[in-house]
């Protein structure tokens, strides 16, 4: 007798489930697994005397009992809910002894079950973010907060610059948010010349300086040339020397190899081997967002002259990625879809949760995240969101730790998002019940 | 006064004073500023300063670094606790650019720089596994487990925390387990946290202590820049052991990003047009942001004054032996011209005009420039 298992899996080796009826569910597992927990909890809270709240040994005993029922035959599961149940009894626990000699034990009851109501209530949106045919889709939390986010974010358009355009309009309020959608913290994976010629990956501290020093070299020292497409006109050029010249012991040396790759993705070119220069499509957006001025010089040829802001050019690398998402490379799609995961859960636990609610801990937990977030990461590619490519996003235990990491360094402007995806879900919600 | 009477001070004035002279004159030949009348508020700026820096000694610098600068970024102290205390303290959002800054500054100066790439998102690994817990101590087990990656031995996660520990100044405590219950062997736990006196510190904003329950828990205020600033008390307290801080680029690193603050906090205010664009571009936030010249960035204007400058915070922040450490060489150069455009998002380009945001130590130090001007003109 062979004591090999087996596998139970139907599908060729190798090929992951990649359909939307297998990652709905994966995506629901653990979310239907927390909802119960956190019901029969506020049931039991709800049905104890209050007095009885004090003995913090009593709430032990509910939890060991409780424990007892446990009848999930999948041990992953059944770990995850004992860790969940011994999370939420933990918290109220810490809750009732912090506050015991403050505030009327009534209150605290009171208090306790407010917050397992709005926690229900959180997870009940995450549960029915979207269905499982997709029926209604445009009536669905999920799409609506993805295209909500990625308006602002990561827009889609028929062209480079529409969507240019609309990057800009949200760049005043959310600039830093656009910035950091570029920025995966995983970078120094990344090469900035890919041997898949197309691939475009995201941008490292040192190619977001370079980029900064380009902007600041085009309003203070530029040259002139001729404009190629255009008779009688002059663009603005800068020496890819001076961009290069200040870097030392060849720590910039896989930037300047790959200036042309790194040019193309901030709308610029290579000119005579030696000029950095805004490409034809970009002259017009940049005149049309008066980052460029023309001036009639007095031989009749009209000059262009730059009058650049820090997001000229990161904005157009953003709408550039955008544009191609079908070419990201593995480590932005990953942080891309990280990030917009992130903000929907974010989201949705701002709008229901109130800021005081205990529960907010087990919500952000590491464990909670990445039984979520993934699957969310994963839906959220489907073509009919943002139509990235979903088998990049990585499955490994490792790789999810270091994505998740770095929740820890969100900034403050996804925090002021994070808000603003709470009120939108707010009114959306009231337009619903109110048709 | 006898410190300001020696003859390298001297020097070191009258070379900035040159270097002004040399600015002016370059300053006449080009003219970058699309604003009317921002050269001529430059030029005299300029020849203010010429007027006014080299008086009582240089007066100006003294307290523009001593005070203002060392005060908020880089106290002048022996005492890692007060020093740590000092630049948290100077913390406001916009100056955390400024601090972030700095470190950036190393990971640029450097090709193997003290905060690497890969460990700047370590720092923030960092901060995440101090949130985890409600100890406020972190364990080189939980580290390896966040961390780790199981296709890669050990001793690499263990080498980066050990030099992470280092560079922050955090304290470690051993903690042996008779029999462990996996392999009933004997195992060692290492746990890292903050100094004593450091959480007395935090304890004010970023970390919460429940005495009731025994837990502490970080705010959330404990952000990266916590460690940003325990890593710069650290170099500020060792600022004489020029190896233990990495030695001549850090130094030069640290006087160039200073110098920036400096030069950036001296530019005059200018006033536009109001149909003028800019006006209306939503990034630009007229009450916590103004105009300044651009061509005193212009790399011939920018490199007379800026490396004199920068031997004078030397000199002032690491006395002789730092200064002897800011030669003129071409690295030194290149370095320093790799600083001319950090700082960028409190020296924002907005439709091609250079806007400072008005945050405290630039404000401060403007302030001090025009105290003493109006007593002179006064006298």
């Amino acid at each position: 007798m062979s004591y090999k298992k087996k596998s139970t899996r139907t599908i060729k080796p190798g090929r992951k489930r990649e359909k939307w009826t297998d990652i709905f569910p994966r995506y629901l597992t653990f979310i239907s697994h927390m909802r119960p927990i956190l019901r029969e909890t506020r049931r039991i809270i709800s049905d104890l005397d209050a007095d009885l709240l004090l003995d913090t040994e009593i709430l032990d005993k509910i939890r060991q009992e409780e424990e007892k029922r446990n009848i999930r035959k999948v041990r992953a599961l059944s770990e995850f809910s004992a860790m969940y149940r011994s999370n939420v009894y933990e918290i109220i626990k810490d809750f009732i002894i912090k506050y015991r000699e403050k505030i009327p034990i009534i209150d605290i009851k009171d208090y306790i079950i407010e917050f397992l109501y709005e926690s229900v209530n959180a997870l009940n949106v995450l549960r029915h973010i979207t269905n499982p045919d997709e029926i209604n889709l445009q009536e669905t939390y999920l799409f609506i907060l993805v295209k909500f986010i990625e308006e602002k974010l990561f827009p889609k358009g028929a062209n480079l610059k529409i969507i240019y355009e609309k990057l800009l309009q949200h760049s005043h309020e959310f600039y830093e948010c656009q910035r950091h959608l570029l920025q995966p913290h995983t970078f120094y994976r990344e090469k900035l010349e890919s041997s898949d010629f197309f691939e475009i990956p995201g941008m490292s501290p040192r190619v977001y300086q370079i980029i900064n020093n380009i902007t600041s070299l085009f309003n203070l020292d530029p040259n002139f040339g001729e404009f190629p497409e255009q008779e009688n006109y002059e663009i603005p050029m800068i020496l890819k020397n001076d961009v290069f010249s200040p870097y030392i012991d060849s720590i910039a040396n896989p930037e300047e190899e790959a200036i042309d790759k790194l040019a193309e993705r901030i709308g610029l070119r290579i000119i005579d081997g030696i000029f950095l220069a805004p490409q034809e499509d970009f002259v017009d957006i940049l005149l049309a967002n008066n980052f460029l001025r023309e001036n009639k010089q007095s031989d009749g040829t009209i000059r262009m002259y730059p009058q650049f802001s820090n997001e000229t050019l990161i904005l157009y690398y953003l709408a550039f990625a955008s544009q191609r998402r079908g070419f990201l490379s593995k480590e932005l799609i990953n942080w891309i879809a990280m990030n917009f995961a992130f903000l929907i859960y974010m989201g949705i636990l701002k709008w229901k949760l109130s800021d005081e609610n205990i529960c907010y801990s087990i919500f952000k937990d590491l464990q909670t995240n990445e039984k979520v977030l993934p699957y969310l990461m994963k839906l959220v590619c489907f073509p009919n969101y943002l139509g990235l490519d979903k088998m990049k996003i990585r499955d490994s235990v490792q790789y999810r730790k270091e994505i998740f990491n770095f929740i820890g360094s969100e900034i403050d402007n996804l925090k002021d998002f994070i808000e603003e995806i709470a009120g939108f879900c707010e009114k959306f919600d009231k337009e619903r019940k109110n048709k | 006064m006898t410190e300001f009477q020696d003859s390298t001070w001297k020097n070191l004035l009258n070379n900035f004073e040159i270097g002004l002279t040399k600015a002016v004159e370059e300053l006449q030949k080009r003219d970058v500023d699309n604003i009317p009348g921002a050269k001529e508020a430059l030029i005299q700026r300029l020849n203010n300063m010429k007027l006014h820096f080299p008086k009582n000694e240089g007066e100006i610098f003294v307290k523009s670094i001593d005070d203002k600068i060392q005060n908020s970024f880089f106290p002048n102290t022996k005492e890692f606790v007060e020093a740590f205390a000092k630049i948290l303290k100077s913390r406001t959002h916009e100056q955390d650019f400024i601090i972030n800054e700095l470190l950036n500054g190393f990971v640029t100066s450097k090709a193997k720089a003290i905060a690497s790439g890969t460990q700047g998102p370590i720092i923030d690994r960092m901060v995440e596994a101090f949130s985890k817990r409600n100890d406020f101590h972190i364990v080189d087990y939980q580290f390896f487990a966040m961390f780790g990656d199981p296709n890669k031995p050990r001793h690499y996660v263990k080498k980066q925390l050990e030099e992470l520990i280092n560079m922050f100044g955090l304290i470690s405590k051993e903690l042996v387990v008779e029999k462990d219950v996996r392999r009933s062997e004997e195992k060692i736990y290492t746990f890292y946290t903050f100094p004593d006196e450091i959480i007395k510190i935090l304890e004010e904003k970023y970390l919460i202590i429940d005495e009731e329950l025994g837990y502490a828990y970080v705010s959330e205020s404990f952000d990266r820049n916590v460690f940003i600033c325990m890593f710069l008390a650290n170099i500020a307290v060792n600022r004489d052991n020029i190896e233990k801080i990495g030695g001549a680029y850090t130094i030069n690193g640290i006087s160039a990003i200073f110098a920036l603050i400096l030069l950036l906090s001296f530019m005059p205010k200018l006033s536009v047009d109001e149909t003028s664009p800019i006006l209306n571009d939503p990034n630009f936030d007229k009450e916590n942001m103004s105009i300044i010249p651009k061509s005193w960035m212009m790399k011939q204007v920018l490199e007379p004054l800026f490396e004199p400058l920068i031997k004078i915070i030397a000199y002032r922040l690491g006395g002789g032996l730092w200064f002897s450490k800011v030669i003129d060489s071409e690295i030194n150069k290149k370095i320093h011209d790799q600083i001319r455009f950090l700082i960028k998002d409190v020296n924002k380009w907005i439709l091609g005009q250079l806007c400072r945001v008005e945050i405290p130590i630039f404000i401060e130090i403007s302030n001090i420039f025009t105290e003493i001007l109006v007593g002179y003109q006064e006298e």
